[in-house]
């Protein structure tokens, strides 16, 4: 089968667990079943077709399984919050519509990679300024600065900002990977560059703490801190860097522990909900809770115990940070690590893409958007399930919120042009011969920037 | 440059199977743990979420219903207080007692008699909802009984002796199940202690009433027949206790049916010394005493002392009702029952039948025989005692006009206190329907206060 239709059959799965999952859940609301559940399915139907036309014209040898899992991503968080909030899912699939436009738009004005390396400055001063934006004229909800309104448009520009600093760093990790993997001196037997060459670690890391400092946001910090690490650690190779940053991450995460009393309640809270579990610890707590009557199988979709008789979800801000609990409780350990294992897929065909690419920029491109997504995923997931301090940031492509839901469809279309970029460059190969053995060292095209 | 990425990759891979773990541990192996935890109320709201059965009476009249708010049921008494001793009541904050507590398997629809109907229900997409109680309870006759005690602290138990089926059961004070979430500590901390239910977990001294059980020993034994005569000084002595007649009375010569109908204490003194405390010991056991009872929501057990532990005065002591004796007011009907009953005590019960809610039956209790402590002739002889008691002895009281009554009065004498006053009766004699007995805690005699409501009781039970 062509890459392009193994696209369009994996798409099929998302459209059928739409159009089955919304039927299911409209039962369980009403015990009637009308056109709403297949609406929302033609509706799925309708923009993924879109969506999969428009990566076939304008990436035709992108990465075909990103795309589905989207989809099926997306469409399990539209579908929770159908079951939730009927009016969030109306909101969600409008948000959605933007997310896929916004997906569109990115293939048709980044053609080539290359655009983005010749405005690397650009795009790294934009994302620094969408941070900037959200610390000075932010609004804070729930202890974190996140937001910023325009009007009645509210948004949250570190969603985005995290995107343009990647792409920016990948950039100018290509211009300086040369000088950061020489190393002059020794300290104790440890290979340690001059300090000038420490400089893009520090600046990392007091981005993070600046981040963590200014918007009390600790995810959007943590995942900064830990994608950019790994972007400097696939630039260079060296260990020293995640060594260094570690230790870096732990005096810091030392320092804000003592310094914010947002940042000790968190720790505190993951080392015991239990000491509270009716007022600090009560969001958490009531997670596991969730967690444990999901079991092995679930309640079954509509069946968990969510709302209360308000309407009010029990677990606050399930819809956002949340959902993962409500995933657990509804399709159970099975159904949660079949999202699990949705992220781990994309994480893996992420890597796919950098390990394939032939230049530095391709490559740092795919790992740097790839990082960001799988930690988000990750930071998100542990954070709900008690596996490490909860951090408030959205589940991709599954929880409520436009920002979220746009940032991520923006990304993927980045990594797909990258993916697309990567395959002709290995079909331009193949014509005109032998590729040379991947991993060892070789003759490379300096800097790569598509067919 | 691929190394690096393969090591990052395994890192992510790492990550991820670390949330797969914890996720079993906490969706898998701590989930048990975590559903019990004090924290969790999803267990309670799941049974909000369940209609339990609807309980009703014999008579068709509605005990617990449901009221419907949002996807929620709030269970609901309609007749307050008056059905809490045996009803109970449902509490997500305090738990449940009685029927609801006992039969909440059947109530909540977790019983595995609802099995299929459950999973029909299931397919054709029906609501989840438990299964209906019919009780053996008549609350034309409950009413009766409960206005007849009135305000006074104590107990009526009414069934019927043929089935064991209870027909009323009254216990004063009472609480309104209505208000157990609004006003538990209110209830729970009063000293009149409404939540016991004190015709089955009441102890009391048994007195008089207690001469059902040693008459029935001393005929059935052969130690006296009816006319087996006794003189009366006013006094007897055993083992250096002196035992004296209610009031003191003297009644000289006489036979065991005087004795028995004038309650005289001396005479069953003298009859159970001379029986011995293994006899009484066992007499009482077969009656019910030391024995766990067979009442579904659960009995105090009544008491005999331990004939190892009993001297001469301890066994004239307990020869009318004294001493170490305790009895609840149930196991009192019980024993009279087995003189209606020709010697034979059936299993007392509450539910009649448990149907789903298309009303289809799916259990029915049937009568059993919980003992049979009595053969019918001394039963026979037993009731002639009895209807004595009523006809010319301390019992009259209880008559009724074109009915006869046969019965027997207790005035329980309690240390710094009045008597608990006693009665406990049955109707009509020669075809026994119900049997009834009373219990007033520290009232007076037997026959002023407890054989007046007995015979309401009655009266009522049988129609008239």
């Amino acid at each position: 089968m062509s890459t392009r239709n193994r696209e369009l059959v994996f798409l099929v799965p998302a459209l059928v667990l739409t159009t089955l999952g919304f039927a299911l859940v409209y039962t369980q609301k009403s015990s009637v079943l009308t056109l709403s559940s297949l609406t929302y399915g033609a509706l799925f139907l309708a923009l993924f077709a879109i969506a999969h036309i428009g990566r076939r014209v304008l990436a035709p040898y992108a990465d075909p399984y990103l795309l589905p899992i989207t989809a099926l991503l997306s469409t399990l968080g539209i579908l929770f919050l159908y079951r939730l909030n009927e009016k969030l899912a109306l909101q969600q699939a409008m948000w959605l519509v933007v997310g896929l436009a916004a997906f569109l738009l990115v293939l048709v004005f980044v053609r080539d990679l290359k655009v983005l390396r010749d405005y690397r400055f650009l795009i790294g001063i934009a994302g620094l300024l969408l941070l900037l934006l959200t610390a000075v004229f932010g609004r804070e909800i729930n202890g974190a600065r996140l937001w910023v309104a325009f009007g009645p448009i509210r948004f949250q520009p570190a969603e985005f900002g995290k995107i343009l600093l990647m792409v920016f760093f990948a950039a100018y990790l290509v211009d300086f990977r040369e000088a950061l993997t020489v190393s002059t001196r020794r300290v104790l037997g440890v290979p340690l560059p001059p300090f000038r060459y420490l400089a893009p670690l520090l600046t990392i890391w007091v981005l993070s703490m600046m981040l963590m400092i200014f918007m009390k946001d600790l995810g959007t910090s943590l995942l900064f801190f830990g994608a950019l690490l790994a972007l400097l650690y696939v630039a260079t190779g060296r260990a020293f860097y995640v060594v260094g940053g570690m230790a870096l991450f732990i005096a810091g995460a030392a320092l804000l522990y003592f310094i914010f009393p947002h940042v000790q309640t968190r720790i505190d809270i993951w080392l015991d909900p239990w000491k509270d579990p009716t007022g600090k610890g009560y969001q958490i707590v009531q997670s596991l809770f969730a967690l444990a009557a999901g079991g092995l199988f679930g309640r079954g979709l509509g069946q968990g115990y969510l709302l209360l008789q308000s309407g009010d979800t029990i677990i606050p801000a399930l819809e956002t940070d949340f959902i993962f609990s409500a995933i657990g409780e509804e399709l159970g350990l099975v159904g949660a690590v079949g999202v699990i294992l949705l992220y781990l897929i994309f994480t893996y065909r992420g890597f796919r893409i950098a390990v394939r690419a032939r230049d530095d920029f391709s490559r740092l491109l795919a790992t740097g958007l790839t990082s960001i997504f799988a930690l988000q995923a990750f930071l998100i997931m542990g954070g709900v399930i008690k596996l490490i301090p909860l951090t408030g940031i959205t589940l991709p492509f599954v929880s409520y919120g436009g920002s979220s839901i746009v940032s991520n469809f923006v990304l993927l279309a980045l990594l797909l042009r990258t993916s697309d970029s990567v395959a002709r460059q290995e079909a331009a190969e193949h014509r005109l011969g032998p590729r040379p053995a991947p991993g060892v060292g070789g003759p490379r095209p300096a800097v790569g920037t598509g067919a | 440059m691929s190394r690096p990425l393969r090591r990052l990759f395994l890192v992510f891979v790492l990550l991820f199977v670390a949330l797969v773990v914890q996720l079993t541990y906490v969706q898998v192996w701590a989930a048990p743990k975590l559903k019990v935890n004090p924290a969790n109320t999803r267990a309670l709201e799941e049974e909000m979420k369940v209609e339990r059965g609807v309980i009703v009476s014999a008579d068709g009249e509605e005990l617990a219903v449901n009221r419907k708010e949002g996807q929620y049921y709030f269970r609901e008494y309609p007749l307050g207080s008056l059905t809490s001793p045996w009803l109970g009541y449902n509490s997500l904050r305090y738990g449940r007692a009685g029927v609801e507590r006992v039969y909440n398997e059947e109530l909540s629809g977790q019983s595995g008699i609802l099995g299929i109907t459950n999973y029909w229900d299931q397919i054709v997409g029906n609501p989840h909802r438990g299964a209906d109680l019919k009780l053996t309870v008549n609350m034309t006759l409950q009413r009766v009984a409960a206005e007849a005690l009135g305000d006074r602290k104590g107990a009526v138990v009414a069934l019927d002796p043929k089935t064991g089926a209870v027909l009323a059961m009254v216990s004063y004070p009472r609480y309104d199940p209505n208000d157990i979430d609004e006003q538990w500590e209110e209830i729970n901390s009063d000293p009149g202690r409404p939540l016991i239910n004190r015709a089955t977990q009441g102890l009391y001294p048994p007195g008089s009433v207690f001469k059902i059980v040693v008459a029935g020993a001393a005929l059935q034994t052969g130690t006296v027949t009816p006319e087996t005569e006794f003189e009366d000084t006013g006094e007897y002595v055993a083992g250096g206790y002196v035992v004296t007649n209610y009031a003191d009375k003297v009644y000289g010569i006489h036979d065991f049916t005087k004795a028995f109908a004038s309650s005289i204490n001396t005479t069953f003194a003298k009859v159970g010394v001379e029986m011995g405390a293994d006899t009484l010991a066992d007499y009482a056991s077969a009656f019910g005493f030391n024995r766990e009872s067979p009442w579904p929501l659960g009995a105090s057990r009544s008491f005999f002392p331990d004939p190892a532990d009993m001297d001469e005065a301890h066994v004239a002591q307990a020869s009318f009702g004294q001493g170490e004796v305790l009895s609840t007011p149930l196991e009192i009907a019980l024993a009279a029952a087995a003189v209606a009953n020709g010697g034979e005590i059936m299993e007392p019960y509450l539910v009649s039948q448990v149907l789903d809610y298309h009303k289809n039956m799916l259990q029915e209790t049937r009568p059993r025989v919980w003992l049979r402590p009595l053969n019918s002739e001394t039963a026979a002889m037993m009731r002639d005692l009895m209807i004595e008691v009523v006809n010319n002895g301390t019992g009259t009281s209880a008559a009724i006009d074109g009915v006869q009554v046969a019965g027997k009065t207790g005035t329980a004498e309690v240390a710094d206190a009045g008597p608990h006053s006693w009665f406990a009766a049955f109707a009509p004699a020669d075809d026994p329907q119900v049997v009834v007995a009373v219990l007033v805690e520290n009232a007076g005699t037997g026959s002023s206060v407890a054989a007046p409501i007995a015979r309401q009781v009655i009266s009522a039970a049988l129609g008239l």
